[in-house]
C-alpha cells in the first residue's frame, strides 16, 4: 500500500486522532494546532463540486489567517446563535505516500455522526474522504493542507464546526 | 382564486400585522400551497442559463415533488422538460448535472434529442396501432427567460412573465450584477429543517441583531431602502458602506470590495413564492429554493462571477462567496439556526406579530425604512389571497 516508514505512519495517525479529538471536544485551539504555523489550508467541499470542477467550497480557509478567523467565527461571532451539537468522528487511513520534500499525501475515510443536545437520537452529518498534505518534522506531524470532500451534495444541517 | 377548502378553516386575523402560526405546520395547508402556488399560476425560477453554457449541458431540479430537466439544445436554446418519459413515465435523467447528446430512457430504450423529440424507439411498424414518434416528445411546462434566469410554471392560467414580475425586471437585473451575463462558480446546498415560508419570510430587522459579525466588524449598513408590491415581491437596495477599522478578521479579503460602484452595492430581491437573489460585496448569489416537505426546504445557493471577470477577480469571488454567506458563512450561518427554531416554535397556538415599522395595525403598510420588518406584510397579504383564507372581521 505505501512505502513509508512505520514512524511516519505513526506520526500521521497520531495527527488525525489529535485532530478529530479536538473537534469532538469542540476545542478550536486544538483544531488550529493541528495545522502548520505559517502555511496551511482547510477546505470543506462536496464531491459533487469537485467532480464538476466548480471551485466554490463550503469552507475555503486557504491560508493561516483564515484558519485563525475560522476560530473567531465559531467562538466569538456565532456564539449564542446556534444550537450546540455533539459530533463523533470516525476515520480510516486508506493511503499515505511521499509527496514533495518532507510532505506526505494522505487519504482517509471519515464519518461524522452528530447529536443535537435537545434531541434524543443521533444522525449522520457527513461521510467522505480527507485528502491531506502532511508535514512531518522531528516525529510530529501537522497539516499543510487538509481537504474534506463530502459524499452528499447537501448538508442535512448547518455546519458550525469544520469536519 | 376561490375560498380555501381546508378544514378546520384558518382564522386569518383582521390585523395585518399577525400571521397564524398553524399555517407553518399543517399538512393540509402545505398540500394546498403546492396546488395553488408551486403548481399554480405563479412563476418559479429553476436555473440560470449560465449553469448550462454549452450544447448538451443539463441540470435536473424539482418544483415541489415534480422533477424537471433543463437542457441547452443544439441551437443554443434553453429547454425545460418534465423529467418523465413520454412512454410509461420513467424519470428520464437522474444525474444532477452533466452533458449529453440525447436522453435515453433505460426502461424500453426510447431516445430523446435535446429538444425533447423522440428520435429512436425499438417499436416496429406493426407492433402498435397509431404510433408515430412525433406524437411522443417529452412534455414541457411553460418557460420564460429573463436575462438568463429561467422561470417555469405548470399552470396555463399563469399571467405573462411581465405581469408576474410587475415592474421588478430592472431590480432583478441589478441583483444579477447588471447584465445577467454570469459565470457559474458553484453551489452551497442545504436541507433546512423548516417550512418554506419561514425561509422566505426572513426579515430586514434581524440582520444587525442576529448577525454579530456586522457589529464586531464595526460595519454599519449604508443608506438603503426597502420596497414591496402587491404581487408578493419585495427587496432591498443599499449603498455599500465598508467596515471602518479592523477589529476581527486577520484576512480582510473576506470583506474586501472590488466591484467599484458602491451605490446599490448591496441588494436583495425576494420574488413570490420562493426565489431570492442577493448581491453583497462581490458575491452574486441566486437561491433556488424548493419545498420538499411540510418541514423541509431544499436551498441551493448558486454563486456566480461575471462573464468578463479576470481570473483574479473570479478567484476573489470564489474566496469571498465560499466563506461570507451560505450555511457555513460568516454572516449567515445563524439564519439556518434560527429558521429551525422558528419551525419548532410554530407548533404552538397563536400568532406571529410584526412590530418594527408598523404605523397602523390594520392597514397595508406603504412606506418602509431600511430595517423595518413591516415590509413583509405585503407578501403575506398576497399569500393570504392566493390561499383563499378569509380575514376575520375587525
Ligand atoms: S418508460 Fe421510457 S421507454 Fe418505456
Ligand atoms: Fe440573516
Amino acid at each position: 500500500m505505501s512505502a513509508v516508514d512505520e514512524s511516519i505512519l505513526r506520526a500521521v495517525d497520531e495527527l488525525q486522532v489529535r485532530y478529530i479529538d479536538a473537534l469532538d471536544r469542540r476545542d478550536m485551539d486544538g483544531w488550529l494546532a493541528a495545522f502548520d504555523d505559517t502555511d496551511a489550508s482547510y477546505i470543506l467541499q462536496t464531491a459533487e463540486s469537485e467532480e464538476a470542477r466548480l471551485p466554490l467550497a463550503l469552507i475555503l480557509d486557504d491560508n493561516r489567517a483564515r484558519l485563525e478567523d475560522r476560530v473567531s467565527f465559531i467562538t466569538r461571532v456565532w456564539a449564542g446563535t446556534y444550537q450546540e451539537y455533539r459530533t463523533r468522528h470516525f476515520i480510516q487511513r486508506l493511503d499515505c505516500r511521499p509527496a514533495e520534500a518532507g510532505l506526505y499525501a494522505v487519504r482517509t475515510n471519515f464519518m461524522v455522526a452528530f447529536t443535537r443536545l435537545d434531541l434524543t437520537r443521533t444522525e449522520l452529518l457527513a461521510t467522505g474522504v480527507y485528502h491531506d498534505l502532511v508535514a512531518v518534522e522531528g516525529g510530529t506531524a501537522r497539516f499543510r493542507a487538509k481537504k474534506a470532500l463530502t459524499d452528499a451534495s447537501a448538508l442535512p444541517h448547518y455546519v458550525v464546526y469544520p469536519l | 382564486m376561490g375560498q380555501s377548502p381546508i378544514s378546520p378553516a384558518i382564522a386569518w386575523p383582521a390585523k395585518s400585522t399577525q400571521v397564524p402560526k398553524e399555517i407553518f405546520v399543517r399538512q393540509d395547508v402545505y398540500a394546498e400551497e403546492i396546488k395553488r402556488i408551486f403548481h399554480g399560476p405563479e412563476w418559479s425560477p429553476v436555473a440560470h442559463a449560465s449553469e448550462i453554457p454549452n450544447v448538451g449541458d443539463f441540470k435536473t431540479c424539482y418544483l415541489g415533488e415534480t422533477p424537471l430537466l433543463v437542457a441547452r439544445d443544439e441551437d443554443g436554446g434553453i429547454q425545460v422538460f418534465y423529467n418523465t418519459c413520454s412512454h410509461r413515465g420513467t424519470q428520464v435523467e437522474t444525474a444532477v448535472s452533466g452533458n449529453r447528446r440525447n436522453f435515453e430512457c433505460p426502461y424500453h430504450r426510447w431516445v430523446f434529442d435535446l429538444k425533447g423529440n423522440l428520435t429512436a424507439c425499438p417499436l416496429r411498424p406493426d407492433d402498435a396501432v397509431n404510433f408515430t414518434k412525433e406524437k411522443y416528445p417529452l412534455e414541457k411546462p411553460r418557460v420564460a427567460i429573463v436575462h438568463g434566469l429561467i422561470f417555469v410554471t405548470m399552470s396555463p392560467e399563469a399571467p405573462s412573465i411581465e405581469t408576474f414580475l410587475d415592474g421588478y425586471e430592472d431590480k432583478l437585473l441589478n441583483v444579477m450584477g447588471g447584465d445577467g451575463r454570469l459565470k457559474l462558480l458553484g453551489y452551497h446546498k442545504l436541507q433546512l429543517n423548516a417550512n418554506w415560508k419561514t425561509y422566505h419570510d426572513n426579515d430586514a430587522w434581524h440582520a444587525p441583531l442576529l448577525h454579530l459579525a456586522f457589529r464586531m466588524l464595526n460595519w454599519q449598513g449604508g443608506k438603503g431602502r426597502q420596497f414591496a408590491n402587491d404581487r408578493g415581491h419585495r427587496g432591498f437596495e443599499s449603498a455599500l458602506a465598508l467596515p471602518k477599522g479592523q477589529t476581527l478578521l486577520k484576512d480582510a479579503s473576506l470583506i474586501e470590495y472590488r466591484g467599484g460602484n458602491l451605490e446599490r452595492g448591496s441588494c436583495s430581491l425576494h420574488l413570490f413564492p420562493l426565489f431570492s437573489a442577493v448581491k453583497h460585496l462581490d458575491t452574486i448569489g441566486l437561491r433556488f429554493v424548493n419545498p420538499s416537505a411540510l418541514d423541509r426546504t431544499d436551498i441551493h445557493y448558486a454563486y456566480f462571477g461575471r462573464e468578463d471577470d479576470s481570473e483574479e477577480m473570479l478567484r476573489h469571488r470564489v474566496r469571498q462567496s465560499s466563506n461570507f454567506l451560505g450555511p457555513c458563512g460568516l454572516v449567515s450561518m445563524e439564519d439556518a439556526a434560527v429558521f429551525q427554531r422558528l419551525h419548532v416554535g410554530s407548533h404552538t397556538p397563536g400568532m406571529q406579530v410584526f412590530q418594527k415599522g408598523v404605523r397602523d395595525e390594520y392597514a397595508m403598510p406603504v412606506e418602509f425604512s431600511q430595517n423595518d420588518e413591516s415590509v413583509n406584510i405585503l407578501s403575506w397579504e398576497y399569500y393570504r389571497k392566493v390561499m383563499g383564507f378569509a380575514k376575520e372581521a375587525a
